[in-house]
């Protein structure tokens, strides 16, 4: 093997070649001629990488595969496939494959044999693990949890303190982010190189724990509305980038672009921005100057480069919308800039889900994603809320559902493969008596195939005052 | 093995880090010393890797430990690679084996970087988390990002609140129980197909283009959204984004901002003049000495300017930037950049002789010379009268190319001048008066030459010199000089004989040059001349005008 091919390509082309061999033997028998050139390519891929390691464990943590500890990275290109192993595995429950020896062309189709017929099983994990424990060099495991993290050399931070990381990457986001605020409101310089460092911590908190970090974005402060929802809008946005397959670099330059975004409204007077009621003519012209500001202030506040002409133009371009309309009024139907559109996308679902917008009331999550993509096409990017709705589930993480156990929970985490099924912390028992929070994964059966439980209804937690922060803290 | 050569190791691969950022700060990257660096550096690591595993480090301010060792040590802050590290917050530093030699160029390549240039946009971490290595691990003390260190724990809480008594929350329960399930709206999860897949990678390929444009356009666009008091603002971002062009070498988008800048303001818009005045900054600035400093600095450095579009942004520039660019002039070290500068100033000194014409005092000869040369270019006689001075200048490489300057722009009142240069302590002067007389080919320039060739220490001359009389006669090519040449093939003397003959053999390629046909038999004569030069002078005079030239 190529050595300086290095482990994240040569993984990639494994992942890749995997989900080529699983959707070749859904159509054939896994001992086709059709499957068979692809389980060669697979086998001598493995191989190869087996002359440098012992074993080769490929793990799915999240949204992501790690291939022996180390996140395998991606690009648009290979999204699909990347995608649909994803969901292949989720499907049957399965955490990781395992290769201990050199594999042969036989011992794969007997594992893809095994695969492709778990998914029927009524427990596919456990029946997979049966029908592989007699491959030698072949092995299954059981999904991590996801606070767990990937398996890494050295010990690994339990879950709770993957917890407390994450809420501090996100409590000294907002922080930084009211720090700027103010030092821009007194006319001070503020340091990019600190903002760099806040938004790569976001970053590396979306790719290790997009569930916990996605979580914090349902917290929402009346107080300090503008610094959470410029944070909040960060994560949404680089979620979303990541979805698109962007390279970690550009995911914290979209972070930085989204950061700023509303960054002019440091010139509005917090009496109107925190005005309780709707705005008069007088002020509603002044709101809808914040994105003209913030080009200026972007400018003001550090000098020249690509980052900062990015965010200028999101800050200016995140309320016009793909036809035109919007504001600034545009002079001319200019193709709106890519993480701008992003950021609108983050930044309507922030607001809608707020209580702080101009004195609408918030919808729901579930709400929210649904009237954005009816809006989609004129006024969101249809490919991008596509994208979104995505990343987002039908359920998403903040929703508040009756379960048909008459349960009541919130949204704490999705599933790729059952958008339906999401995870669920279960807040009151059946009796409406508060419950300690208990995590239920929607996709788990019972010993008769049925669904332990299912989603009967979303109810709208702002409309009778239930604070959901707690269970995302 | 005893301590010392435990660590030794260890100790020498900081040095060879330390050494490796070292020579990528001093060789440009196409420097073969700068991939060899590299190269090396792999090497050695890579040789660590595979004979002792992985290599953990850890920083302190003035220190690098190893294997909790010492491995290097600095006194100060000076010159302190340890401090480069940790000041950024790295603490540890790991290399796994599988390093790859990519991955060492992108590592050596992060500790090498200018921090002190850029010290509040970039630095290590960020540097390092930008690579995404796969074989090098670092851990970062997070302290320095702390705004306030209190805040999570008070946000926390406020955003937790008072938990719900369990009796409301039995009443909300009652509630939601009761409610009916409304109609609400679901998203419905739309799988992402090929052409779903194929739409983004263009998405992604038309974001990889050039943002400036569209941000240049904004610019622009925001004018009639903003208050009066605010343009001044507006100007000063469009002046950052004009230098920004300057700076990266984005000619066009430059040339487009002075465009939009020249634009009338859109009807009916309040305060139009005030904008148009503020814009007008943009020009100033174009034509400021910071500007076309920074443009010279690129043409000096080698980097691309392309010719049309440095032709196009110099047509918007006014007479401001004459100044500026003779500046320029002055400073540039490679003969390249010189030449587009001229070809500018020949634009631009049209504008403003006076301010071009302010070069002829520079102190540097080369800056005088290349003025004339201009005023050459340009063509126009208005250039006259500043070339009188440079006549007698210092440098003789000036003087020259006044009396050539002089010369095209037929500067029938400057002949007393030229006449003096014909006294110039310099041969090469000399000539360049007889030529520039010859060029002019009047009446004065004629009589100006026969008088010195007349003169009694004409005969003495060097041959050349008493030739270039000759060929500027030539110019005339009329009866009168036809006679007078005619005279001279015939003249000589005794005494001096040789210079005699050198004076004929002038003649004779002289008459050659005028095709003169009526000198061919006195001219044959001559090729059987005992002087070799004589003779060979009129041999190639006879072959010219049988050619008819």
């Amino acid at each position: 093997m190529d050595g300086s091919l290095g482990k994240g390509r040569t993984g990639r082309d494994l992942v890749g070649l995997l989900a080529v061999i699983v959707r070749t033997s859904q159509i054939h028998d896994p001992r086709n001629v059709a499957v068979y050139s692809a389980v060669e390519k697979f086998v001598s891929g493995v191989n190869a990488f087996m002359l440098e390691e012992s074993a080769i464990e490929m793990e799915v943590v999240g949204e992501y595969f790690y291939l022996n500890g180390e996140r395998v990275k991606f690009t648009t290109e290979h999204l699909l496939n990347f995608d649909f192993l994803q969901r292949e595995f989720k499907r049957r429950r399965l955490g990781s494959v395992k290769f201990l020896c050199d594999v042969r062309p036989e011992d794969v189709q007997a594992f893809l044999g095994a695969f492709i017929s778990s998914q029927f099983a009524a427990e596919p994990f456990e029946d997979l693990q049966e029908k592989t424990e007699k491959l030698k060099c072949i092995a299954v495991g059981a999904p991590r949890r996801i606070a767990e993290g990937p398996g890494k050399n050295g010990p690994s931070d339990g879950p709770e303190d993957i917890r407390k990381a994450v809420k501090h990457t996100y409590f000294n986001a907002v922080s930084f982010t009211m720090g700027v605020m103010n030092k821009i409101k007194a006319g001070e310089r503020i340091s990019m190189r600190k903002a760099k460092r806040v938004v790569e911590r976001m970053v590396d908190a979306l790719l290790e724990s997009e569930e916990l970090i996605l979580g914090m974005t349902v917290i929402k402060n009346y107080d300090e509305y503008t610094f959470h929802h410029s944070v909040n809008v960060s994560i949404l946005s680089v979620a979303l980038g990541q979805r698109l397959g962007m390279a970690k670099k550009t995911l914290m330059e979209l972070g930085m672009v989204a950061l700023f975004h509303d960054i002019g409204k440091t010139v509005i007077p917090s009496e109107i921005l925190n005005k309780p009621g709707a705005f008069d003519e007088e002020e509603w012209k002044l709101m809808v100057r914040h994105p003209l500001f913030g080009v200026k202030i972007i400018f003001n506040m550090k000098s020249f480069d690509f980052t900062s002409i990015r965010a200028a133009i999101a800050s200016y371009e995140h309320h016009i919308h793909p036809d035109g309309s919007g504001y600034p009024a545009a002079k001319r139907l200019a193709e709106l800039d890519l993480f701008s559109r992003i950021v609108a996308i983050a930044d309507q679902y922030d607001a809608m889900t707020s209580s702080r917008v101009y004195a609408r009331a918030p919808l729901p999550p579930d709400g929210a994603l649904a009237l954005m993509v009816k809006r989609s096409g004129p006024q969101l990017d249809p490919l991008l809320m596509k994208f979104f709705v995505n990343l987002a589930g039908v359920y998403p993480i903040g929703t508040l559902v009756m379960l048909d156990t008459r349960e009541l929970g919130v949204v704490t985490g999705t599933n790729a493969a059952e958008r339906l099924r999401p995870s669920v912390t279960v807040i009151t028992d059946a009796n409406g008596n508060r419950s300690a929070p208990m995590v239920v994964d929607l996709a788990e059966k019972n010993g008769a195939g049925g669904y332990l439980r299912s989603i009967a209804r979303t109810v709208d937690h702002n409309k009778h005052g239930i604070n959901l922060a707690q269970y995302f803290l | 093995m005893d301590q010392a050569e435990d660590i030794k190791p260890a100790q020498e691969l900081v040095l060879v880090f330390q050494r490796a950022r070292k020579n990528l700060r001093i060789y440009p990257v196409n420097n073969p010393v700068y991939s060899k660096t590299i190269e090396d550096a792999f090497t050695r690591i890579d040789d660590f890797l595979e004979e002792y595993g992985d290599l953990h480090l850890t920083f302190r301010q003035n220190e690098i430990l190893a294997a909790g060792r010492v491995v290097y040590q600095s006194a100060g802050a000076e010159d302190n690679f340890a401090f480069l590290f940790f000041r950024d917050g790295v603490r540890e530093l790991s290399f796994r084996r599988g390093l790859s030699l990519e991955e060492m160029r992108d590592f050596l390549q992060a500790i090498s970087f200018d921090f002190e240039r850029q010290p509040e946009d970039e630095d290590m971490v960020t540097m390092l988390w930008e690579k995404d290595f796969e074989h090098i691990k670092y851990s970062v003390d997070e302290k320095l990002l702390l705004e306030d260190e209190t805040y999570e724990e008070r946000a926390a809480a406020r955003a937790v609140g008072q938990p719900a008594r369990e009796e409301d929350l039995k009443r909300i329960y009652g509630e939601i129980l009761k409610e009916e399930a409304a109609e609400t709206l679901q998203a419905e999860i739309m799988p992402v197909t090929k052409a779903d897949l194929l739409a983004l990678q263009k998405d992604l390929e038309r974001d990889c283009m050039d943002k400036l444009p569209r941000f240049v356009e904004i610019l622009f666009d925001l004018f009639p959204g903003l208050s009066p008091s605010e343009y001044g603002e507006i100007a000063d971002v469009i002046n950052g984004t004009f230098e920004y062009c300057i700076k990266t070498g984005n000619l066009r988008l430059a040339v487009g901002i002075l465009a939009m800048a020249e634009k009338k303001p859109p009807a009916g818009m309040e305060d139009g003049g005030l904008m148009t005045k503020e814009l007008e900054r943009v020009f100033e600035f174009a034509c400021s000495p910071a500007v076309v400093g920074m443009l010279g600095d690129r043409l000096d450095a080698g980097e691309t300017v392309e010719d049309d579009a440095f032709e196009q942004y110099v047509r918007r520039l006014d007479k401001r930037a004459v100044a500026p660019f003779i500046t320029m002039l002055g400073e540039l070290k490679t003969m390249e950049a010189r030449r587009k500068v001229i070809n500018a100033l020949v634009f631009l000194g049209e504008k403003d002789f006076q301010a071009l014409a302010r070069g002829l005092s520079d102190d540097r000869w080369y800056v005088a010379r290349n003025i004339i040369y201009i005023f050459r270019q340009i063509g126009d006689r208005q250039a006259i009268d500043f070339l009188a001075g440079a006549v007698h200048h210092r440098d003789e490489r000036v003087r020259m190319e006044a009396l050539k300057a002089l010369g095209e722009l037929d500067s029938q009142g400057m002949i007393s001048v030229m006449t003096e240069a014909l006294d110039d302590p310099e041969a090469a002067v000399r000539m360049t008066a007889v030529r520039a007389l010859g060029r002019m080919k009047s009446a004065s320039s004629k009589r100006a030459i026969l008088e010195r060739i007349g003169g009694k220490a004409f005969l003495d001359l060097d041959f050349n010199e008493k030739k270039q009389y000759f060929e500027a006669l030539a110019n005339w090519n009329d009866p009168g000089t036809e006679e007078f040449l005619l005279k001279a093939l015939k003249s000589g003397s005794f005494f001096k004989k040789g210079r005699w003959d050198e004076l004929r053999a002038c003649a004779a390629y002289s008459l050659g040059l005028m095709g003169c046909g009526g000198a061919r038999e006195q001219l044959e004569k001559l090729k059987d001349s005992k002087n070799r030069l004589l003779r060979e002078y009129a041999y190639r005079a006879v072959k010219r005008i049988e050619h008819g030239r």
